[in-house]
């Protein structure tokens, strides 16, 4: 009797969750046009960069495929977006999608289960063919979990831009080794060029340049490492990082008050030919393919990746990348018309960006772009030769520790602290957690 | 009379509706801080009750004895030059000024109405070093001085003070206005006789006018007190804190643990803190204020 | 002697006026500068031509005209109701008499002192919970209980030396408190109210903070909010564009500024001294 009572129970459940499995999996059909309003919250103004796609893709969506969807946009300054996601998590009322930080930040939000398994639903609508591969595996590496909680809008290199005229003027060439790169530096002063240059004030620029040396001399994965506990901030290789940076501001190679200038200016600087090398993402083109802002011209600037210190550590073809701001999905809100919609995103928003943009977005794309400017095609072609990819400095840090290693490289830059008192800074905190 | 003014009807009615509005928009806020102050964590995100760990905890906190440091030493400077250059501005426009005073006091009011945005970009602009010397650098080289060009708001041992006379630069004007309206009230005869009388500048000031302008002073002081506590905006527009934390204010801590760190609790016992502040500076403020 | 002296004493307030004006010129020149400029030369040197771009940009990228009126709804509204409340508690407190007045008035001068940011999240979640968020409502109610303490308290100000003789003979001629309110006493109280409306329209037409966390309708948002839109993921910023909108703020205020100018400047003396 029990057991006839458990088989009848058993195949019931068993039949419902195959009803169940049966229409939620099926993705393979036309368009259900169910009637659909997303709310997107980014950071990008409407006719700007990922701001342009956005948009493009829920026009294109709602008049190819689904008459009944709309969306609403809404675009915070990037310094508000933490504060707005975490008033909005707060009260559960996040937004269907929405751009957010990568690495840590991404974390408290997958910890506490208010966002969407991307991996999962990639498998359900069968979109993984979709995502650049590369571009997964680095935003599974940032958040350090095996599936993937994140759709990107970017896949960056980065590295060291720098002014041709002014190097031929000094006489040197881009550097492929670190001492090559050191001596460089020292002929540009020499020759009364500013050698460096870097958003001080920004922060995150500064942080940068200590990671490039921190990297090369360290490995790969030094920055995973001492986020997890294996090595310590206060290591010998990091503090020599750190000390590398404080020895330049020292020498005078970022000019007076670098701490004063930010991103922007200090790119102006470079194009202007006010300073020669400056560190920056690949997303630096879109003010390179500026003509009014770009004053070295359609030639003028160039790139060269972090140089080397020791192949058998960390190889010249290895790039610090990211995916910039990234895009997360809100669990409460997801439903069978959001998976619709995200499924013609994954579809179409590689070629979208290459159409639209000429740039890659972290998804696979089919068509070609003819006339593409030289910078743009520059940053395409680093990108194809990097075979492995490291993070940017805070990216392993939680959020007191990144904001104490970016507020404390502005006195390590003015040599009000020693790059010994700033691992150790970074060390503090990190024990506190 | 009295039946008018105690009139309960009408008391009720003329306070009741203002009353509930600040009591739930204001006022219940602050106490929810107060609950919020014993959780850790964000509500919605990781949020559990801790007891009193947050307490313990701003009492070890570096970061926070340094905004504390910071921020004194911002409200010192800054209500001190704000109330004591607007004075002196008053008397220079009352004893000095005889033509075009309308045009004087509308035109000293002016950065009052700047968004704050904006006075921050255009100080950084004057400070500036990279890649152009602003004009306080460009001033100073060219008047033989260029030992004295520096960066000004990119180090810690200047910047704090760059930040002061920016705010200052704001509200001089302000309090010179409400000086001189006090000033203007009092009759020329009375300072007529007491210089006849001998009383020199500095006497004239101390014995007369002084006294005389106390109460006005000591709104002014409870003004630029409240203003400068909640150190804030300005900061954020000028400097964002740094050097460092040279420039970080109690607020600025605050928002930072409560948004960036996700501890609204902590960023709660941090507002709790500068409410205190608050309360107990104006309770001195109002000490000097005795009624005679 | 005394010509040289004068001469120094104008030259002094002369330069102090150039003090407070040079901004308002400068930030007129910024608007009209292209993105080169702010690198290429030194940032007090003049715009090289007029490049009304930044404008059109501040007008159709920002969408400057829905914030204007946003700003205005909301600004305006909630000032009538802060004249309103605080000269009628104003009045309570210190003219009427009853047993709590003293308490009420430290009441609400105890709001002067807190921090914007202490009542932000717990406001959000009134709000959230009151289905009040994306609503003007919301954002005039908080504009409204914001500035009330600071309104209360300049009022009070003035009223401490309000003549009690004349409530008097209005009293003896018979009016009840409601025809004195009308007729004597909110007449009487015009430099104290316009001070009012001026100080709180600059503090509202400037809320950033509160506009940002409690709106998020594009079409709702209001012209500080809006300023923000020129500022990307990267940090890089349209400066002539911002300055362009931001002269766009600015004017409205003094505009009003420069009619009320005397009435402000004379209610915000009148009385604390005498009292």
């Amino acid at each position: 009797m029990k057991k006839r009572t458990m088989a009848i129970l058993l195949s019931a459940v068993m039949a419902a969750s195959m009803a169940c499995a049966v229409s939620a999996s099926d993705f393979t059909g036309d368009d259900p046009q169910l009637e659909k309003k997303v709310k997107i919250l980014t950071i990008w103004a409407e006719d700007n960069d990922n701001g342009i796609l956005l948009n493009k893709i829920c026009q294109d969506y709602k008049d190819n495929v689904n008459p009944n969807f709309d969306w609403e946009y809404e675009m915070v300054s990037a310094d508000d977006l933490r504060q707005k996601i975490a008033t909005l998590a707060a009260s559960n009322d996040l937004p269907d999608i929405f751009a957010y930080e990568s690495g840590a930040p991404l974390l408290d939000l997958i910890e506490t289960d208010k966002i969407v398994d991307i991996s999962e639903f990639l498998a359900e609508t069968g979109t993984e063919e979709y995502m650049n591969p590369g571009a997964a595996e680095l935003m599974k590496g940032l958040s350090g979990t095996e599936d993937l909680y994140d759709l990107p809008l970017g896949l960056n290199v980065e590295g060291f831009w720098y002014n041709k005229a002014l190097f031929e003027q000094a006489g040197v060439e881009a550097p492929a080794t670190w001492d090559e790169f050191e001596d460089v530096l020292a002929k540009l002063q020499e020759a009364g060029i500013q050698p460096l240059t870097t958003g001080g004030s920004d922060k995150w620029g500064a942080t940068r340049l200590i990671n490039a040396y921190a990297v090369r001399a360290n490995g790969n994965d030094i920055m995973t490492k001492a986020a997890n506990g294996e090595v310590a901030y206060t290591d010998p290789g990091l503090v020599a990082a750190a000390d590398k940076l404080a020895e330049w501001a020292a020498k005078g190679y970022f000019g007076e008050g670098i701490t004063t200038v930010d991103m922007n200016t200090a790119g102006s600087m470079l194009m202007s030919g006010k300073a020669a090398i400056f560190y920056n993402g690949s997303w630096f083109t879109q003010n390179l393919n500026d003509e009014s802002a770009n004053l070295a011209g359609p030639d003028g600037i160039g790139f060269f990746n972090i140089p080397v210190v020791d192949e058998s550590i960390s190889t010249g073809t290895s790039y610090s990348m990211n995916c910039g701001n990234i895009l997360a999905v809100d669990k409460g809100k997801y439903d069978e018309g959001t998976k619709w919609f995200l499924k013609y995103f994954m579809e179409n928003m590689g070629n979208l960006a290459m159409d639209t943009l000429g740039s890659v977005k972290g998804y696979t794309y089919t068509t070609a772009v003819e006339d593409m400017s030289g910078y743009t095609q520059m940053v395409l072609d680093e990108i194809d030769k990097a075979t492995e990819g490291f993070a940017w400095w805070e990216a392993k840090m939680v959020n007191e520790i990144s904001t104490t290693a970016q507020e404390n490289v502005q006195p390590l830059l003015n040599g009000e602290m020693t790059g010994e008192e700033y691992m150790q800074s970074i060390q503090d905190v990190y024990d506190l957690q | 009379m009295k039946n008018v003014l105690g009139n309960r009807k009408a008391i009720a009615l003329f306070v009741v509706p203002a009353l509930v509005i600040y009591s739930i928009i204001v006022m219940l806020p602050v106490l929810w801080s107060l609950y919020y102050s014993f959780y850790n964590g964000s509500p919605g995100l990781k949020w559990e009750f801790c007891g009193l760990d947050n307490y313990a905890r701003l009492l070890k906190d570096k970061n926070f004895r340094n905004a504390l440091s910071v921020n004194g030493r911002y409200i010192l400077i800054t209500v001190i030059g704000q109330v004591g250059l607007g004075l002196v501005l008053s008397l220079m426009f009352r004893f000095w000024l005889h033509r075009c005073k309308t045009l004087v006091r509308t035109l000293v009011f002016f950065p009052v109405v700047l968004p704050t945005v904006a006075v921050g970009q255009l100080f950084a602009k004057i400070y500036e070093i990279q890649p152009n010397y602003g004009l306080l650098n460009s001033f100073l080289d060219s008047i033989g001085l260029s030992r004295f060009v520096q960066p000004w708001i990119g180090q810690s041992s200047t910047a704090l003070w760059c930040l002061c006379v920016m705010d200052i630069w704001v509200a001089m004007g302000f309090y010179s206005v409400i000086f001189y309206g006090a000033l203007l009230d009092i009759p020329d005869d009375i300072i007529e006789a007491a210089r006849i009388d001998g009383a020199g500048s500095f006497s004239l000031f101390g014995r007369i006018l002084l006294p005389l302008l106390r109460p006005m002073i000591i709104t002014s002081l409870v003004f630029s007190f409240s203003g400068t506590v909640k150190m804030f905006e300005s900061a954020r527009a000028l400097t964002n804190g740094g050097p460092g934390s040279a420039t970080k204010s109690l607020s600025m801590y605050m928002y930072d643990v409560s948004f960036t760190y996700n501890k609204v609790g902590y960023g709660s016992v941090i507002a709790l803190v500068i409410f205190l502040i608050c309360v107990l500076g104006s309770i001195v403020i109002n000490l000097f204020d005795v009624k005679d | 002697m005394k010509k040289a002296g004068a001469f120094i004493r104008g030259l002094i307030i002369f330069l102090v006026c150039m003090l407070e004006v040079y901004p308002l010129f400068w930030m007129l020149t910024a608007s009209f500068k292209q993105q080169y400029e702010w690198s290429e030369k030194p940032a007090y040197a003049l715009n090289s031509g007029f490049y009304w771009q930044n404008y059109s940009d501040a007008w159709t990228r920002g969408h400057m005209s829905t914030y204007f009126r946003n700003s205005l709804i909301t600004t305006l509204i909630s000032l009538v109701f802060i004249v309103i409340f605080s000269s009628l508690v104003g009045f309570a407190v210190t003219k009427m008499q009853w047993k709590l007045r003293e308490a009420v008035a430290k009441y609400f001068q105890f709001g002067i002192m807190i921090p914007v940011a202490v009542a932000l999240i717990p406001l959000f979640q009134i709000y959230s919970r009151g289905r009040l968020l994306n609503t003007r409502t919301c954002l005039i109610l908080t504009y409204i209980a914001f500035g009330l303490s600071l309104s209360i308290y300049l009022v009070q100000g003035y009223l401490r030396s309000f003549p009690d003789e004349l409530m008097e003979a209005a009293v003896i001629d018979g009016c009840g408190i409601y025809r004195l309110m009308y007729y004597v006493v909110v007449p009487l109280m015009k430099n104290a109210i316009v001070t009012v409306l001026v100080l709180q329209f600059f503090f509202k037409w400037n809320d950033l903070i509160f506009s940002m966390t409690f709106i998020s309708d594009s079409a709702l948002k209001t012209v500080q909010t809006g300023l923000l839109y020129f500022s990307d993921e990267f940090g890089a910023k349209n400066w002539g564009a911002i300055f362009a909108s931001v002269s766009m703020s600015v004017f409205p205020m003094l505009i009003i500024y420069l009619i009320l100018n005397r009435k402000v400047m004379e209610g915000m003396t009148a009385g604390a001294v005498k009292g």
